[in-house]
């Protein structure tokens, strides 16, 4: 979990990832910052996000990001 | 047979009988068979095509949901290595299935749309290198809706591909969601998930959906008839002869061009919509009040709002997230490390080419469509790359972008932009759209508007007063929608002498308002071209 954070903040440094849970509904995360999330997720984790699980449900926190990376791999 | 016809409106009135004494179980079959004598009412044999789709997408979804349970099946206690190069072959065979769909049905789409365009570029190329070899032209004549029911029935298989869906097993489902009468004109684009259960579920006809789908009805009937049509004549004329005419006659009738699509084609939608709710159905919203936009992004997030939505599903995410891309976009950031936007830019637009190109070449074989969609993958580009210079600006004039002022800027700016690219949709081609555009800022003529010019390109003073009336009608209507006043709830909660005077006011008005053709035919909505 602690390496996703990192990978989040890069993104964005000023959202609490470990308590929100809005990160697309409330546009803190545009879908341009989403390809190169997956880019970095796909290189660290080594699991294949595809096109079918861009959703927003597995975006909108880092939890539920980080479930969806445990589910792949 | 058109949707803004009286044989329409008998079809609707028919069906929704049929549909009635229908027993429940069969309710689908009504709809099912309705919707094909509708479309053999119109296209004739050309329904084929039709079928071809619906069997190819219905045949390789299950095929596609065979190969994932088999998949299933074989991994159970495997090793991690194992497992891995079995999801590796299957997602080969499936990738193979996808192609196939993708081929019979764009194969289908390209030939009877785009040949002729494909085959005269080529001769082009081929005259350049002086090869004496010409591909011949064919007519080809479009059958109802393919441009719509084949974006439909390709977001259905690969959903299944995606494992989004499960695969139906009822035919009658898939043909169903294709077919489905009033939709199959002119969209709105449907997604399985949203809608195949809706359509195949019986329901009551209920007097509220009657009521509340016949007042949407009519206003798409005012929309497309009053305003577009009579909108329509001033257009036609200006931009018929578009050489005659310069200054403030040219932003007139691209005013009014912007106008009329926007009242032909969200009249239609209403129409469709309209008919789906009385039988309880539903559909999916095309327009959201796109004149209210504060950026283009926005405008197309408002406007056509379910093919911007396929794009965005099928062609934008397909590209950004395929294994060849995010390896391309591990290499960039690389590269970029220091120049962030730059890179998160770069990384956008390539996926944003695929969707413009695609989005233009839907519209029509022609450059012109193309051009229009590259205007749009411009000036997106533009305001991506420049966005840190514009929030620099910001800062520096100190504009409060919270302010009402800003934001009436913001719109301002926006219908602008798509008012141009409006006229590069309506011109004849490309070269066309430049002489317009330029010959806006000759003003030389200015004297034409005083002297009565404007009262001979078709409208004379009451069909003047007409349009700009409904225009206004038709955007307050608009800007009450936009306040969250949902117009149609509010006339049904009035007393019977309010409502009732309103539904005859705006029967009336179409009638006596509506603009008919030679012996009454009405016209054809721009869209259904596509």
């Amino acid at each position: 979990m602690e390496k996703l954070i990192e990978i989040l903040k890069k993104y964005n440094a000023d959202v609490d990832y470990y308590t929100n849970e809005h990160l697309i509904d409330e546009e803190l995360l545009d879908s341009f910052d989403i390809i190169s999330i997956v880019a970095d997720i796909d290189n660290e984790f080594d699991v294949e996000i595809t096109a079918k699980d861009i959703i927003p449900e597995n975006f909108n926190s880092a939890e539920k990001l980080y479930d969806l990376i445990k589910r792949l791999s | 047979m058109e949707i803004n016809s009286l044989k329409f409106i008998l079809f609707v009135a028919v069906v929704i009988i049929a549909y009635i004494i229908t027993p429940k179980k069969y309710k689908w079959v009504t709809l099912l068979l309705s919707s094909y004598i509708f479309y053999w009412l119109n296209s004739n044999q050309l329904i084929i095509f039709m079928l071809i789709t619906t069997l190819s997408i219905y045949l390789l979804s299950l095929l596609l949901g065979k190969i994932d349970k088999r998949l299933e099946l074989e991994i159970k206690d495997k090793e991690k290595e194992e497992k891995k190069k079995l999801k590796e072959k299957a997602k080969t065979k499936k990738k193979l299935v996808v192609l196939i769909a993708l081929i019979i049905n764009l194969g289908i789409l390209g030939v009877i749309k785009y040949f002729n365009f494909f085959s005269g570029n080529i001769n082009t190329l081929l005259n350049l290198f002086n090869l004496n070899i010409q591909i011949p032209s064919m007519q080809f004549i479009l059958p109802l809706g393919i441009s719509y029911y084949t974006l439909q029935g390709l977001s259905y298989v690969i959903d299944v591909y995606r494992q989004k869906i499960d695969p139906d097993k009822n035919l009658g489902r898939v043909a169903l969601f294709l077919a489905f009468f009033p939709q199959i004109v002119e969209g709105p684009i449907g997604r399985y998930k949203e809608l195949a259960t809706k359509l195949y579920e019986p329901h009551k006809i209920e007097f509220q959906n009657i009521k509340s789908g016949s007042l949407l009805v009519l206003w798409g009937f005012f929309q497309k008839m009053v305003i577009a049509d009579r909108l329509a004549i001033l257009v036609d004329t200006v931009f018929g002869n578009y050489t005659q005419y310069s200054g403030l006659i040219i932003i007139c009738a691209i005013l009014f061009y912007t106008f009329q699509i926007y009242a032909d084609f969200a009249g239609c939608i209403n129409i469709v919509r309209g008919v789906a709710e009385i039988f309880g159905i539903t559909l999916a919203e095309n327009f959201k009040r796109p004149f209210f936009s504060k950026s283009v992004q926005e405008f197309w997030r408002r406007w056509n709002i379910t093919l911007g939505t396929w794009l965005k599903e099928y062609v934008f995410y397909s590209v950004a997230f395929s294994k060849w891309y995010l390896h391309l976009t591990t290499k960039l950031k690389e590269k970029l490390k220091k120049h962030a936007h730059l890179s998160k830019t770069i990384l956008a637009l390539c996926p944003l080419f695929f969707v413009w190109f695609s989005n233009g070449l839907w519209h029509g074989a022609s450059w012109k469509y193309i051009f229009y969609g590259m205007y749009y993958f411009v000036i997106m580009s533009i305001g991506m790359l420049l966005e840190p210079v514009f929030k620099k600006t910001i800062n520096f004039l100190k504009i409060n972008i919270n302010s009402k002022k800003y934001k009436i800027w913001q719109m301002l700016r926006t219908f602008i932009l798509v008012n141009i690219g409006m006229l590069i949709f309506r011109a004849t081609n490309i070269s066309s759209a430049f002489t317009i555009l330029k010959s806006m800022f000759n003003f030389s003529n200015f004297g034409e508007i005083l002297n009565g010019k404007m009262l001979s390109l078709g409208l004379d003073k009451g069909e003047f007063t007409i349009v700009i009336i409904s225009l206004i009608i038709m955007l307050i209507v608009d800007f009450l929608q936009e306040k969250n006043y949902h117009v149609r709830e509010e006339i049904g909660k009035r007393n019977v002498l309010i409502r009732w005077t309103i539904y005859y006011v705006g029967i009336f008005s179409i009638i006596i308002f509506g603009i008919y053709g030679k012996d009454y035919n009405p016209s054809s909505f721009i869209y259904g071209q596509f």
